[in-house]
């Protein structure tokens, strides 16, 4: 009895080498294409970079780019635009997928394929297709939609008054795929017991959606909060395409504004200082947004 | 059982994790191939080692990357020590492929990139000198205006492959509609007012909707920065920088240039929604009669309309749908406030770059070898054929003496004309300032003009915010005060 023992503990402890081996591969990669990057980009923050060789300059990158006009500017771009998007974004998945869960299990399986189409679908695709509802002569798809009630053409890209609402639009309209399969996740996990204990007390619908789905949707909902605030600050795809931060900058984004300064510029000293400053305003806000929402969120 | 999954994912494992590494281990500093032995000449010229030269081109032409294998294996026949490896890039990738490898410290040998590109890279001391590299005998096979544009300061940093001029072009018929003499405008130019007048003339209304324009000039996208600095050149500003190396877009006669920038659309010629119009948009509403006039305009276009007409005629279903027949006039920009007319030059070539390492005496001397092989002779006629645009070496035009062109010989003259007037080199220009220049045109220039194009802002607003961008770059004595 006491042999077999020691061979079960050797075996897990061979285990345990087995398990740490698998670790480790994850590891080297993160450390390999995460932190090594990370770390490099704090170093490469503090220089001027060349190629071949580099020039320690203190805290020249981090002093020029708090005093430059355009950083603060693409600062206020990315926070208006994520102002702008992911509450919208967040209720509209919640709605569809209050909407679908009704629904039978195939139909419910069509329909969060068809939403998360946008996902699997390329970016630069369906930025070809949102210039070309976009075209700014009155032939344009959204120009004659807009036409038939009776409102002048507009230059949805080329002109500072809209141009920012368009990257909202297709926002608005797009990539609400996996918000929406992980709140029909989060709804079927709701006790149905909570259901049926209201509908003996008479709720209502909105009633048993106050006092139900919503608190149970909460640690969901502050998830899909967080990750699309840092998704949102990061956005860069689409202004890169669709108005290349244009027009006077009115829709320079500071994900575009580090990619300008990297790889138009090659000032990736620079480019780097302004990484970071990003990384820390993204971390300060993840933290505002766990001290005041999650207080009562248990993962 | 489980002994041998064990095993078998640990293998799969480590294997994952080596390739990884490899992954990281492998570079290409621009060395020569393993086979390259150290050469003792001065330029190595005279080596018969083994030898490979890299190079990343674009599709320079419609019918350029067809002809790649054709290029190396002719390289090889010349020079049977030498491959000259071949990478192909689009376009859209071609900077960010270039400066991904440039930054990485492991650029291709050449690259095929406009002049303008050089003092980039010559800033960040990534270029190769080849003016001790290349032969006496080279050099004259060159037109010494094009060479001039592959220099920067001292140093010659690659070849020219073609000379063109940026200019616009007219459709002939609508030009005619519009009384429109093109072919004195074609040998004499035009002034501001006269080009203002014409392009009224050249707008139809249907109601009051504008179904043709008198002028549609692309200014969003690539084409973004095209159309105010080709302008400003017939302005009195053939350059950024004055002879005495201050930045001249503080002139008044920029802010005239501004004036007229907006104007043109005020007047109807141009549509309001121009700072939307990318170079494809634009190239479509000239094929479908949308407008009379359109730019930028170069050499090939006349090819690309000569082939939709083909098109049409033979009612295939690849022609623009909604074209019509066009005969492609080339027309200068016209000048602005009494100033000589100067065309915006472009010369595109193989430039030469170096690695982390410096390259072995025997490598940069081949790196030349290939990029004279590139930028002559046959390889040079055939891509300027097909692109109709002018040969700037002696060989290329020889070479080219035999093949056939349906150019437009009206069309030919007055590129020619042009190109008399083309702006000169100015290697003179320090590398420092140009990127200055460029870093003020990409932030203030650019994103003003979209403004000012949208109705957003006055060309006053605009002049002042690039003064005052200017006089914080250059100083307020680094900049022409007029």
């Amino acid at each position: 009895m006491a042999r077999a023992s020691n061979v079960k503990n050797r075996l897990n402890r061979g285990d345990g080498a087995w398990a740490y081996a698998f670790i480790a591969i994850a590891l080297v990669v993160y450390a390999l294409f995460t932190a090594y990057p990370v770390v490099s980009a704090f170093l490469v923050s503090f220089q001027e970079y060349r190629p071949l060789g580099s020039e320690y300059i203190g805290f020249d990158n981090y002093s020029g780019i708090f005093a430059s006009e355009l950083f603060w500017k693409a600062i206020m771009n990315t926070l208006v635009y994520t102002v702008l998007t992911v509450p919208v974004a967040l209720i509209i998945s919640f709605a569809v997928a209050i909407a679908i869960m009704p629904l039978k299990k195939w139909a419910q399986t069509t329909f969060k394929a068809i939403y998360y189409l946008p996902a699997v679908a390329s970016g630069v695709a369906l930025s070809v297709v949102w210039l070309w509802i976009y075209d700014p002569l009155p032939g344009g798809i959204l120009n004659q939609l807009i036409g038939m009630l009776g409102i002048p053409s507009q230059n949805w890209l080329g002109a500072s008054s809209t141009s920012m609402f368009s990257l909202v639009l297709m926002s608005w309209l797009s990539s609400h795929g996996t918000s929406i399969i992980i709140y029909v996740a989060a709804l079927l996990g709701i006790d149905e017991s909570y259901y049926e204990a209201a509908e003996i007390d008479g709720a209502t619908f909105w009633q048993k959606m106050w006092h139900i789905v919503l608190p149970c949707l909460k640690p969901t909902t502050l998830f899909l909060l967080v990750t699309g605030v840092i998704g949102s600050f990061q956005v860069f795809q689409n202004a890169y395409l669709m108005t290349g931060g244009g027009p006077d900058h009115s829709t320079t984004m500071v994900g575009l504004l580090i990619f300008d300064t990297a790889f138009k510029y090659f000032e990736f000293g620079k480019a780097a200082a302004q990484s970071l400053v990003l990384a820390a305003i993204i971390g300060v806000i993840a933290f505002i947004q766990f001290k005041f929402l999650g207080k009562d969120v248990e993962y | 059982m489980k002994s041998k999954t064990k095993i078998a994912a640990s293998v799969l494992a480590l294997t994952l994790s080596l390739g990884t590494l490899s992954a990281c281990g492998s570079g290409n500093n621009n060395e020569p191939a393993q086979t390259a032995k150290p050469s003792n000449t001065a330029n190595g010229g005279a080596s018969e080692a083994k030898d490979t030269i890299t190079a990343l081109l674009p599709p320079v032409s419609p019918t350029y990357q067809e002809n790649f294998k054709q290029m190396e294996a002719d390289f090889n026949k010349l020079y049977p020590n030498l491959t000259l490896k071949i990478e192909p890039a689009s376009w859209e990738d071609m900077t960010q492929k270039l400066d991904t490898q440039v930054n990485a410290g492991s650029p291709p040998d050449l690259a095929f990139i406009g002049s303008d590109g050089i003092s980039k890279y010559a800033q960040m001391g990534m270029l190769l000198d080849i003016k001790d590299l290349v032969s006496a005998d080279m050099i004259a096979d060159y037109d010494e205006a094009a060479l001039a544009y592959m220099k920067n300061g001292d140093g010659l940093y690659g070849l020219p492959a073609y000379m063109e001029v940026h200019s616009i072009g007219g459709n002939k018929q609508f030009l005619e509609e519009a009384g429109v003499d093109w072919k004195k405008v074609q040998q004499e130019g035009w002034t501001y007012d006269e080009f203002r007048e014409a392009i009224k003339k050249g707008v139809v209304k249907e109601g009051d909707k504008t179904s043709r324009y008198g002028f549609v000039f692309a200014t969003a996208g690539v084409a973004s920065k095209d159309y105010l600095s080709i302008l400003v050149k017939n302005a009195g500003m053939p350059s950024p920088f004055t002879k005495d190396l201050k930045y001249a877009y503080t002139s008044k006669n920029y802010l005239t240039v501004l004036n007229a920038v907006r104007e043109l659309i005020d007047d109807g010629s141009m549509p309001k929604e121009l700072s939307s119009v990318d170079a494809g948009k634009r190239w479509n509403m000239f094929l479908t009669g949308q407008t009379m006039i359109t730019g930028k305009g170069l050499a090939v276009f006349e090819n690309s309309a000569n082939k939709n007409n083909a098109k049409i005629d033979a009612k295939d279903g690849s022609a623009v749908e909604g074209s019509i027949k066009v005969d492609y006039i080339a027309l200068p920009l016209p000048s602005f406030a009494g100033q000589e007319p100067v065309s915006h030059a472009v010369v595109d070539g193989y430039v030469a770059f170096r690695g982390k390492k410096d390259p072995t005496d025997e490598h940069k001397a081949n790196i030349a070898k290939a990029a004279y092989f590139l930028s002559s002779g046959q390889v040079a006629a055939t891509t300027n054929n097909d692109l109709f645009a002018a040969h700037i070496t002696k060989s290329a035009r020889e070479a080219a003496a035999s093949m056939e062109s349906n150019r437009n010989p009206d069309n030919i003259a007055a590129v020619d004309k042009m190109l008399e007037h083309a702006a000169p080199a100015r290697p003179d220009i320090p590398v420092e300032l140009g990127s200055k220049a460029i870093k003020l045109e990409n932030e203030v220039v650019i994103p003003k003009l979209q403004a000012l194009l949208a109705g957003e802002i006055t060309p006053q607003e605009m002049y002042d915010a690039v003064k005052k961008g200017a006089i914080e770059a250059f100083g307020a004595d680094g900049v022409v005060q007029d």
